[in-house]
């Protein structure tokens, strides 16, 4: 008798700790994407260059979509490894395009010719595309298949390695099982 | 007054436009009441326990102004909030919703709310039982008689002290309260207790002893009469072993869970949580989070070395800075600034070891880098090496006025030319300074055994201490980066830590350390001592031999 009460004692408190001391080790401020294997969300960019870039004209394209801000350290870390994948996978049927958000036309710009980026960029004027994809932490990059569905989303910095095996799978339509994360700024 | 026709037009005009105006206005109230209701339920992404509503960040600004322009279009609150929910997650509903697995955030606390009133009742009742079944009992002539005559005669059985059953427990007492009895007796006789303070206290002692016995009597004969002479049945024993167990493992479970329970509040809670920094500072938890923590202590003890930095009062900086590295050894802020004050004092080398310290742990650390780079540009003339160092800082600065002083500083550093100070080379012309008498010279070699083992990222690190201390901190250090060896060194002023004068006599060790961290000593790092030490300052062929394993 006293063993049993002994035993239900600790199988109620057993998994109460197991709850707190899972709670105390997530990071409270990360946020799971549900965007993992659904549609992506179309958008059409207004790019530096003036021409408007839509989503639903890449379609057939593995596309490499990146949210970035010239104000955030971790972006600017990744910069030369994204334009150096870039130059990588260029010519193979995939694109890359740029976000700027929470940013000056004058910074952004100043930050795409310090790194010289060459792939297409425009600005989120009112953070729109970057709510339709759950932005909160910057740099934040989604791949995208070619029929339109996100396969991989990476919080944080990026290496030019991963972000060409990952637009292999995404050309593949190959949909990763969770997302990655490296060092990120939240957004502002 | 008679109104014109065209008078009449006008009023109807101005009196429609008011009310149109009227209807605007409170159209735009109810949007912006709606829009504020639908922000609170929605959590902000950047702030921790902030709405939508509440948050001053500008992702929450546009939050709001896509909530807005949503409820322009049509949408029901609903619409939006399930919006918001296929971007973020349920997350981002700072009440969870009542359908599916979150309907168990809201069922559970009442469950257990409700499950605790039923154990609480439970409880109760069990006490109020037992205190009717005692007071219930009429008293018996017998116990009275006892009480008021011999009250505990010796017809029952002496209590065995191992044995936790209710019926010893009561034996027990009724032993505890005769002798307690007998001492009120003893005090009374002996003049220390007045008549009346004997009398209550008995009274209430006797009242005590009514109630054991009534027990006692009610328990089944056998129970009360005295055990056979002869051991107890094989099988009691067992049932008092197995209760002394239980009673055991009841404080060691106790006692286990306390201390779990303690650990996780103590240690996890003062991760998890800090105070707010600043007004918008709207992350408090930085536990696994990639921000910096720091207890208080530390984060008090930076502040204070800082502003005895800016005053240049750097004893008091140093102290500040030693507290911080002795709760955060490969705290890159506090490296960093010893290294600006070994640059003031014209501790090249030392300074260099503190950013190269700050970067080990975080190396894009910019004030480590900014530090490293000025003593390669003005202190070693390494151009090459502080450009390098410059252009790394250059990437993670952010255009503003600290990014124009980077392009400032690496625009006057010279394209060309220079005498990059590469430990080899330094070396090379050190030897032939030698003859100094200012100096310790002398070569390092590596034991062949071990030659073909070392680290090529590996440090070397000739020190110099005090004979007489013994151990203790070191007197000079020098730092040379993926030695060749044999390598020839020299030690002079130039290598004393905080301008301690490099004289008497020293003794010479070498250390090639896999980490390049002078502090910690890691398996594998290779030290030697010279075989003759002391030495003299102005020594030369002080040569040392590495041939030591940590292990």
């Amino acid at each position: 008798m006293p063993v049993r009460r002994g035993v239900i004692t600790l199988l109620i408190i057993g998994p109460l700790l197991a709850l707190l001391a899972y709670g105390f080790t997530r990071d409270s401020h990360y946020i799971v994407s549900p965007l993992l294997a659904k549609p992506a969300t179309p958008f059409t960019l207004k790019l530096f260059d003036g021409r408007d870039l839509s989503l639903a004209d890449l379609r057939g394209k593995a596309v490499f979509l990146n949210f970035w801000a010239s104000w955030c350290v971790p972006c600017r870390e990744e910069a030369r490894e994204l334009e150096a994948a870039w130059q990588n996978i260029k010519d193979k049927n995939m694109i890359f395009v740029g976000v700027a958000v929470q940013d000056t036309d004058q910074n952004a710009l100043e930050f795409l010719k310090e790194f010289n980026i060459s792939y297409p960029n425009g600005k989120d004027e009112r953070a729109k595309i970057a709510v339709d994809y759950g932005t909160w932490g910057i740099p934040e990059s989604f791949f995208i298949d070619p029929q339109g569905r996100i396969t991989y989303k990476h919080v944080g910095g990026i290496r030019a390695a991963l972000v060409v095996s990952k637009l292999e799978e995404a050309a593949k339509s190959i949909v990763s099982a969770q997302e990655g994360k490296g060092d990120y700024s939240a957004v502002k | 007054m008679k109104l014109t026709p065209a008078r009449r037009v006008l009023a109807l005009f101005l009196l429609l436009g008011g009310i149109v105006h009227r209807l605007d206005a409170t159209s735009a109230a109810d949007l912006e009441d709606q829009t504020r209701a639908i922000a609170t339920e929605l959590r902000c992404v950047v702030c921790q326990n902030l709405s939508v509503a509440d948050s001053p960040s500008e992702m929450a600004q546009q939050m709001r102004a896509i909530v807005r322009e949503q409820l322009e279009a049509g949408k029901s609150p609903d619409q939006i909030k399930d919006f918001f929910v296929s971007k973020y997650g349920e997350w981002v509903l700072l009440k969870p919703r009542t359908t599916g697995f979150s309907a168990l955030l809201w069922i559970l606390p009442y469950v257990v709310l409700g499950l605790g009133v039923i154990a609480g009742l439970c409880v109760i009742q069990r006490w109020v039982r037992k205190k009717q079944v005692i007071s219930d009992r009429p008293m018996q002539p017998a116990i009275s008689q006892q009480l008021s005559g011999e009250p505990f005669g010796d017809e029952f059985p002496q209590p065995d002290l191992d044995d936790d059953s209710h019926k010893a427990r009561l034996l027990r007492e009724r032993v505890r309260l005769q002798h307690e009895l007998a001492d009120l007796d003893f005090d009374f006789q002996a003049g220390k207790l007045s008549e009346s303070d004997y009398v209550s206290l008995k009274q209430e002692i006797e009242a005590k002893a009514a109630t054991v016995l009534q027990e006692i009597s009610s328990l089944p004969s056998d129970a009360i009469a005295k055990p056979a002479p002869k051991p107890a049945p094989a099988r009691t024993r067992p049932q008092q072993a197995t209760a002394a167990q239980f009673q055991l493992w009841k404080i060691i479970a106790g006692g286990t869970f306390l201390l779990l329970f303690g650990l996780t509040l103590g240690v996890m809670l003062t991760k998890a949580a800090r105070p707010r920094g600043s007004e918008n500072d709207t992350i408090t938890g930085d536990f696994l989070t990639g921000t910096t923590s720091g207890s208080a202590e530390v984060r008090a003890a930076l502040d204070e070395g800082k502003q005895a930095f800016e005053k240049q009062e750097f004893p008091k900086a140093i102290e500040a800075f030693k507290k911080v590295l002795a709760t955060e050894p490969n705290n890159p802020e506090a490296h960093s600034y010893m290294g600006f004050i070994l640059v003031q004092a014209g501790h090249g080398d030392g300074a260099l070891m503190a950013f190269d310290k700050a970067l080990s742990q975080a190396p894009n650390f910019p004030m480590a880098l900014w530090g490293k780079g000025m003593v390669l540009y003005q202190d070693k003339k390494d151009y090459a090496g502080a450009r390098e160092i410059f252009q790394r800082l250059l990437n993670l600065v952010p255009p503003g006025e600290e990014r124009n002083e980077v392009l400032k500083v690496l625009a006057e550093i010279p394209a060309s030319g220079g005498t990059p100070s590469r430990p080899a080379a330094t070396e090379k012309s050190a030897t032939t300074v030698s003859s100094s008498s200012g100096q310790i010279s002398g070569k390092i070699t590596i034991d062949p055994k071990l030659n073909a083992n070392t680290d090529p990222n590996a440090a070397l690190f000739i020190i110099a201490r005090p004979a007489a201390s013994g151990g203790g901190p070191p007197l000079a250090v020098k730092k040379i980066d993926r030695p060749t060896f044999p390598i020839d060194y020299t030690l002079s002023q130039d290598n004393a830590m905080m301008g301690m004068p490099f004289t008497g006599k020293i003794n010479i060790t070498a250390r090639l350390d896999k980490d390049s961290n002078p502090v910690t000593r890691t398996p594998g790092d290779i030290s030697g001592d010279y075989k003759k030490n002391p030495v003299e300052v102005g020594a030369k062929n002080v040569d040392v031999t590495l041939d030591q394993v940590a292990r």
